[in-house]
């Protein structure tokens, strides 16, 4: 077994089995020990402002209690953060007992981080699953392909929805959403003939995400022709023309001309 | 109670890099999108005055309702005083690069104008007779070189003026660091913020 294909069945296997796991894409759900948690035992807003900020920020280590409070409420007070870290390892370990250090949530003096060993989220997983794909490409297409859709699947929408208009969440909701639209093209690409259904299918939820994303459009063009579907690919060349139009003002890119040429060759 | 007017604006610009060949020869073409985070709008552009209007309209907003308990008079005073962040940008810029693909030849001509006046030596540094023929997207590498030799002859000034200051003792120049450049698909996220005001 590959050294890729053990990391991601390692990845796999965290995902089912993470005593904690947070979904964070289309909708914000934790998880603790495989049972959804219901949402309105968060209680306060802020106790799931503070878990949001974490796990947006969680990459950059030991967070300051300072830096929380000042991007996060700006007027907050010392005890509104004390309120909101209780809530969220309350949430996270009720049954822990006092006067033990927090397993999920780790504490060094005024800093704070998640411990991503233990803690499950689906962006890190993603970025995880993708970085895999891209690796495995070029040598190994199959754990490509398994990746790329271990990815896929995780992603149920925007990054944090309901708090689009938050500034400290747009960074990973602009991240996550390249890269999901980067899986989406490689992964049509790579099924263009042997699953054009498929393919067709995988372009459009880029082209969903992004409706400007013109390789979704060329490779969409390319699985209808696949699955001799003339008219169809056509249809996908004037709507690709029209939104770039539209948005733009511009045309379609050599690349994708030259394909038009040959599908109407085709006929 | 005081109510606090907005007085962060965050916005999100996306590129997207497109590098083609067409008629035998290499283009770049950039696609971007602006985002503003607190409002949701967006705007798709190729041209980046197009973003940079687009980020203008949304502090003008800003600073308006950060000013409506104002007069008209100071509300005007204030928001000319706010656009002057784009003045820089708005007076050389886009002027120099419409110029440019309207006339290439012409531009060509200002910039040997502008060289002459710092002498010969320089004129042999920039190598005008290669430009004549330059295709417009060449002239990508003229600008580089003209922002290049900007800031030498900035640095130069600067080093002349501090010369003269302290003659006769001896002075060193600083070095400024390198600029890193990113690219392909890059993201940037910028905030800018307005002097607070309570009603």
């Amino acid at each position: 077994m590959s050294d890729l294909q053990s990391q991601l069945d390692q990845l796999l296997i965290f995902q089912k089995e993470a005593p904690i796991r947070f979904q964070t894409l289309g909708n914000f759900v934790l998880w603790r020990d495989g049972e959804k948690v219901n949402s309105k035992d968060w209680g306060r807003d802020k106790t799931v402002q503070l878990i949001q900020y974490l796990i947006s920020y969680r990459q950059r280590h030991a967070l300051h209690k300072e830096h929380i409070m000042e991007h996060l409420w700006e007027e907050g007070d010392d005890r509104d953060f004390k309120v909101a870290l209780h809530g969220v390892n309350k949430m996270l370990e009720p049954d822990r007992p006092s006067r033990t250090e927090p397993m999920y949530l780790e504490r060094q003096g005024v800093t704070y981080q998640l411990n991503l060993d233990k803690v499950w989220i689906d962006v890190e997983a993603i970025e995880k699953y993708i970085t895999i794909g891209n690796e495995a490409l070029v040598d190994d297409p199959a754990c490509a392909k398994k990746a790329y859709k271990a990815a896929i699947a995780l992603y149920q929408g925007s990054y944090l929805p309901n708090r689009i208009f938050a500034d400290w969440t747009t960074e990973e909701r602009e991240k996550s959403q390249v890269l999901i639209l980067g899986a989406y093209t490689v992964l049509a690409e790579l099924l263009v003939n042997e699953n054009p259904m498929e393919c067709v299918r995988l372009t459009q939820q880029a082209i969903a995400i992004d409706p400007t994303w013109e390789d979704a459009y060329k490779i969409q063009m390319q699985a209808y022709i696949a699955k001799g579907n003339r008219p169809q690919a056509l249809k996908t060349y004037q709507k690709c023309a029209d939104v770039l139009d539209e948005e733009y003002g511009i045309e379609p890119l050599p690349a994708t001309k030259n394909l038009l040429k040959e599908i109407e060759a085709i006929g | 109670m005081t109510k606090k007017t907005a007085e962060t604006a965050s916005f999100m610009v996306r590129f997207n890099q497109k590098i083609y060949a067409d008629k035998g020869e290499d283009k770049v073409q950039w696609r971007g999108k602006v985002s503003h985070v607190q409002g949701g709008q967006e705007l798709n552009f190729t041209d980046f005055n197009d973003a940079a209007a687009f980020i203008q309209a949304q502090l003008a907003a800003l600073t308006l309702d950060a000013t409506q308990d104002k007069s008209t008079e100071e509300q005007e005073n204030i928001l000319k005083k706010s656009y002057s962040l784009f003045k820089t940008f708005a007076a050389t810029g886009p002027q120099f690069l419409k110029e440019t693909l309207k006339d290439p030849r012409k531009q060509v001509a200002n910039i040997q104008e502008q060289l002459s006046e710092y002498g010969e030596e320089l004129l042999e540094k920039v190598p005008l007779d290669d430009w004549r023929n330059a295709s417009k997207s060449d002239f990508q590498d003229i600008k580089e070189s003209i922002s290049a030799l900007t800031k030498s002859v900035a640095t130069l000034n600067k080093k002349v003026d501090e010369l003269s200051k302290t003659a006769p003792t001896k002075t060193t120049a600083r070095k400024a660091p390198a600029k890193k450049v990113a690219t392909g698909v890059k993201k940037t996220a910028t905030t800018a913020k307005t002097p607070k005001t309570k009603k």
